[in-house]
């Protein structure tokens, strides 16, 4: 929990930190691209074949030799590797084999979709987390909303996503089955990624919730007439923010993972979708390009969530109001 | 008040119906046969697709298998694979926490970047790795999973080590002259792994979880195997007819995840009181 | 020649799914979303011209051009927006298009192409001589990286071009099914100056001179084909001249069976192919779709055996796996009767198909338990399984993760009943690229595969000795099952050297009773086009040659 350590870090700290955590960002995705390019070399399997269609197809060997010799897949593995760490540090993610294009263009295509739904998934994981929390007020009312967490919260997203479709989208038709156009296509996968993360993320907020509620200020401020709801929302909230937005960073790298199956489903156009494919033909720059991207979105998560940290680090405030 | 004491009731029977469904769980994994007397492998291709009904209670697959008891027999299978890759990734999680926290300051960066780095490897990738290397199997789909899930459980258990180290009682017996060993063994093991029984019979339903998302990419448990994600899988795309196919497979792994999880909290209340 | 006419079907119109869900479905969406459009049209008379139909189909091409790599997504790409040289009727006859007319050398060495001098790609380029040059030494140079194309030409020379419309191609050694290969879409002539460009930029952006041009192709979502208006060269086989009907295609990619079907049945996509089994029970029923349907040509969907490694190098063991195995069940089961069984090398569709080999590999398993007797497997595991000296009958399938899941429960089934008669089937999943390492290295007891093309020359591909791939080393072979027969080679050689179509029909029944004799494939279903349509789509037509899906006549009525 790095952030939970740091609670009180002076403003001045921030840029040194920044730095610290750029020189790390380079380290992370250096060790992921090389990770990625070990993964593949370990792999028995002969990219090759794959770039030429699959097993059915007559390549004759002089075909297979020019590809070979394109893709520099003929050089020694540390050459390869030589040129391949080159080749990321000057910007260039190379060229996809199985996509003919290049990945960096790939990326440009499908990321946004992938990017969309995370985003539209958080936003609900947190929409419904942070309405059961404050709303759900009284003994019964928290211990049934707490069960129907637990449950959310363990629900396989892609089960649920199966039954949504099968009952928002084939049987009553209320939302599009398939799903690249306009906002109603991203309503069932949202719902499927976003109902077993916000139960998972009412049920880390809710404990810090009720604690703050036992905290000296909110007995001054119920005595000062202020209305219960308000209370809850401005006050014992922001001390339930924190664990969820720690936690907020580890979704994200989540999503993209949970994404691959929740875009198969839904048929999807999507980052998640081209790693899949990307995998499956061994096609090395596509999948190290895609796994830079994770770690990427990772890495700015992590950033973005230490920023959210300080403004709305409750002790932060309370020292300055 | 009728409603006030049936939920009353209902907090007391939450505990007993999760134990009675793992105790079945339970004989389902030691003696299958003792709970159903069909064949789980026989197929019956002209009794493909029957919804549930008497003779079949939660209705036929699409080779005419009867899936409750697939289910039974696949029980042994699945949790077999859940256990082993939870137990692997909190291996995982825990020797890299110990090093992490107890290691010294590059150590305790070593890992935080190790962390991030295992964040950013998709367990796809994994799962390709392990099943090209080591062939089809169970085996293969234990290892992809349990390293696959082993950040998360690494994230939290380094920080429970963290926050244990730095925590008052251990400072006194380093103050104390107390050695390492004897403050790992006596202080931080016990607390640091305290969570971890919880964080691991919760876990169990979460690994079945990933490995059917793995069978969905078509790098599952090989067939006939009635592995409860294979079996999910398969019914996704005759969601439309048989929904019978998706929704059983899946309840079961939903309930066995919900019976882990009210029995560990179970476990984790008589532990703190126990601790206090 | 005669092969039996493909099998066309057309839904007929019954009533609709009637259940509760039906009508709360109905009410929930007039409710929600406002009407549902009204898909049920009284068809006009006359052909009307304008709209856009929306195409759904389940797998994206990795590149528009055909002559890379090959796969069947990209020729039903191709099929829109290239026209070929010559043009296949449903009866296997060789017809002209862009060449009017042709003579083959009495070596049949050298074909001369009369081509036709009106067409013009829609870069303007202008089709001549040169561009056939040009797109035949396409295909067969590496850089391409061809597989299908250029496979498909390995006797391919030259071309000689003495005048602007003739075109003398040179093949190094005879071979009797050129026009037929040249009639499928993989084949398919592209503008000389789009060629000259980069593979991979050419890939994006492919140029034809067929009845569409490729607008756009926005990755992973669908490709925009918008009409040609120039186009006055259609294929004889067409139903109409001039431009096609259509303004604009949206070729959208939906790889989901269920959720295709699900557009298509909420107005969304106007035609799906590869209609799921499942799910065509429901669309006969639903009175506002028709079926389009056609068995391609070729090698049906199959398993081979490997005859190059025990237990499979013994024929009885063949025989026996062959025989215990009941398909017909199987595709009763998990396809719903849909699909028929092929039981021959070759799927009905297949000129020079010859149907007395359907049943030489029937379901019987007690002639198989019979043949592993006599073929020394007689001890049994356990299990149940069998064995011979202390070895048990053990046979390894690798399973592509791309594979169907209908395949798969297929192959399950497979697993089951050739479990009682003593085989333990073990189905491996793994990548794609695992599996065809496993095949390079002839490490696999069956492999599983199908081969579309139009011509019984596939025999020749998947069974003779010139397609085994070098001795050593890991390398592609066609020829899955190893299969090494001086005779047979000697047969589907003979069979490329003359154009004589009633010795070509002899020779390739020859082949067949040879290939089947030796029980080297389960064979299982044709491959098929399966096509589900909205009843405001008209006159969709499956080109024969791969009875692929042509929109050239297709028009909207709304």
């Amino acid at each position: 929990m790095t952030a939970l350590s740091r609670r009180t870090w002076p403003f001045g700290l921030i840029a040194r930190k920044i730095a610290r955590r750029l020189a790390n960002a380079v380290l992370v995705l250096l060790a992921a691209a090389s990770l990625a390019f070990a993964a593949l070399h370990l792999t028995p399997g002969d990219p090759v074949t794959a770039i030429l269609g699959g097993g059915t197809q007559t390549p004759s060997p002089e075909t297979i030799a020019a590809a070979r010799h394109e893709y520099g897949l003929d050089r020694p593995i540390s050459v390869q590797f030589g040129l391949y760490i080159a080749r990321l540090a000057s910007g260039n993610l190379g060229q996809s084999f199985s996509q003919h294009m290049p990945v960096a263009d790939v990326l440009r295509a499908q990321g946004p979709a992938t990017l969309a739904l995370m985003a539209s998934a958080l936003l609900t994981a947190w929409l419904l987390a942070v309405l059961s929390i404050v709303f759900a007020v009284g003994r019964r009312t928290t211990a049934f909303a707490r069960t129907t967490e637990t449950f959310f919260a363990g629900l396989p997203q892609f089960w649920l996503a199966i039954l949504l479709l099968w009952a928002l989208g084939f049987e009553l038709q209320i939302f599009p089955p398939a799903g690249n156009r306009g906002l109603r296509s991203l309503v069932l996968p949202t719902l499927s990624l976003a109902i077993p993360l916000g139960g998972f993320l009412a049920r880390v907020m809710r404990d810090s919730f009720d604690l703050a509620l036992h905290e000296p200020f909110i007995l001054t401020a119920r005595a000062r007439g202020t209305p219960e709801w308000l209370i809850r929302l401005r006050h014992a909230l922001r001390h339930a923010l924190l664990p969820g937005i720690s936690l907020s960073a580890w979704a994200v790298g989540a999503l993209v993972g949970n994404g691959v199956v929740i875009e198969m489903i839904f048929s999807r156009r999507g980052i998640g979708r081209e790693l899949f494919l990307a995998v499956m033909t061994h096609d090395m720059p596509l999948v190290s390009g895609i796994i830079l991207f994770i770690a990427l979105v990772y890495i700015l998560a992590g950033i973005a969530t230490d920023a959210l940290y300080v403004v709305v680090d409750p002790r932060l405030k309370a020292t300055r109001s | 008040m009728t409603r006030l004491k049936r939920a009353i009731a209902l907090r007391e029977t939450g505990p007993a119906l999760a134990a009675f469904y793992l105790a079945i769980l339970l004989v389902a994994v030691i003696a299958p046969q003792v709970l159903t007397q069909t064949d789980p492998m026989a197929i019956a291709p002209r009794a493909a697709f029957a919804p549930p009904s008497l003779h079949h209670l939660f209705g036929t697959d699409e080779s005419g298998r009867d899936i409750l008891t697939r289910l039974i027999y696949g029980a042994r299978q699945s949790l077999l694979l859940g256990v082993s890759a939870i137990a692997l990734a909190l291996l995982i999680a825990t020797t890299l926490a110990l090093i992490g926290g107890l290691g010294g300051r590059m150590a305790e960066r070593g890992i935080r970047w190790l962390i991030d780095v295992m964040f950013a490897f998709p367990v796809l990738v994994l799962a390709l790795l392990c099943s090209a290397t080591l062939g089809s199997g169970i085996v293969p789909l234990v290892i992809a999973v349990g390293i696959g899930s082993a950040a998360g459980y690494t994230r939290l258990v380094f920080g429970q080590v963290l926050a244990v180290r730095d925590a008052p009682y251990v400072e006194a017996a380093r103050a104390l002259g107390h050695s390492p060993f004897k403050i790992i063994r006596r202080h931080i093991l016990p607390n640091a792994v305290r969570p971890l029984v919880v964080l691991a019979t919760m876990g169990v339903g979460q690994m079945v979880v990933w490995s059917a998302s793995l069978s969905f990419l078509g790098l599952g448990a090989p067939p006939p195997a009635a592995e409860w994600g294979t079996m999910l899988s398969m019914g996704r795309d005759y969601i439309a007819e048989a929904w019978w196919m998706t929704l059983f497979p899946g309840l079961a792994i939903v309930l066995t995840m919900l019976a882990t999880t009210v029995v560990g909290r179970a476990i984790q209340l008589r532990m703190d009181a126990g601790a206090s | 020649m005669s092969p039996s006419t493909p099998l066309f079907a057309q839904s007929r119109p019954r009533h609709v799914r009637g259940t509760i869900s039906c009508v709360v479905a109905c009410a929930a969406a007039v409710l929600l979303t406002g009407c549902r459009r009204e898909a049920h049209h009284v068809a006009p008379q006359t052909p009307v011209s304008g709209g856009t139909i929306v195409y759904a189909t389940d797998r994206e091409p990795v590149c528009l051009d055909p002559h890379v790599a090959g796969d069947m997504p990209q020729v039903f790409v191709a099929q829109q927006y290239l026209d070929s040289l010559v043009a296949m009727d449903d009866r296997g006859r060789i017809l002209p298009w862009l060449a009017t007319d042709w003579q083959i050398s009495d070596d049949g060495l050298s074909y001369t192409f009369h081509l036709r001098r009106d067409v013009t790609f829609t870069d303007g380029t202008r089709f001549d001589a040169q561009a056939v040059r040009a797109n035949l030494d396409h295909m067969v140079d590496p850089h391409t990286q061809s597989g299908t194309a250029g496979g498909y030409i390995r006797q391919y020379l030259r071309t000689d071009t003495p005048d602007d419309y003739t075109a003398v191609v040179h093949l190094k050694s005879p071979y009797a099914a050129f026009l037929e290969v040249l009639s499928q879409g993989f084949l398919g002539l592209e503008s000389p100056r789009a060629l000259a460009r980069p593979r991979d930029v050419n890939c994006q952006s492919p140029v034809g001179s067929g009845p569409f041009m490729v607008q756009r192709w926005d990755h992973q979502n669908d490709i925009v084909f918008v009409r040609n208006p120039a186009y006055n060269w259609g294929p004889p086989t067409a139903l109409h001249h001039g431009p096609a009907r259509l303004d604009r295609i949206e070729w959208r990619f939906v790889a989901e069976p269920s959720v295709r079907f699900a557009a298509l049945q909420a107005g969304e996509a106007d035609v799906i192919d590869s209609l799921p089994p499942e799910a065509e029970t429901p669309a006969q029923r639903n009175r506002d779709l028709w079926l389009l349907m056609a068995d391609r040509p070729g090698n049906p969907t199959n398993g081979t055996l490997n005859v190059r490694r025990a237990p499979f190098n013994d024929v009885r063991v063949r025989e026996a796996f062959v025989r215990s195995a009941d398909i017909p069940g199987a595709l009763g089961s998990v396809f719903f009767h849909h699909y028929r069984h092929a039981g021959g090398p070759l799927s009905p569709s297949t000129p020079f198909y010859d149907p007395a080999f359907e049943h030489v590999g029937d379901y019987d398993p007690a002639r198989a338990n019979a043949l592993l007797d006599a073929a020394g497997w007689t001890g049994r595991t356990a299990d149940g399984i069998r064995t011979r000296n202390g070895v048990p009958l053990i046979v390894h399938i690798p399973v592509r993760s791309s594979w169907p899941t209908a395949d798969r429960t297929l192959w399950e089934q497979v697993q089951a009943t050739a479990r009682a008669t003593g085989f333990q089937v073990l189905l491996e999943n793994s990548d794609d690229t695992s599996v065809l390492t496993r095949e390079q290295a002839w490490d696999y007891d069956v492999r599983l595969g199908y081969w579309n093309t139009d011509t019984a020359d596939v025999l020749r591909i998947i069974f003779s000795s010139a397609f085994l791939g070098p001795p050593t080393g890991h390398a592609n072979h066609q020829n899955a099952a190893g299969f090494s027969d001086p005779r047979f080679d000697r047969i589907v050689n003979d069979a490329l050297t003359t154009t004589d179509q009633d010795r070509r029909r002899e020779l390739y029944r020859q082949a067949q009773a040879a290939a089947a004799a030796q029980f080297l494939q389960i064979t299982t279903y044709p491959q098929t086009t399966r096509l589900a349509l909205s009843r405001s789509v008209h006159d969709v037509r499956l080109e024969p040659s791969l009875h692929v899906t042509t929109l050239y006549d297709a028009w909207v009525s709304r």
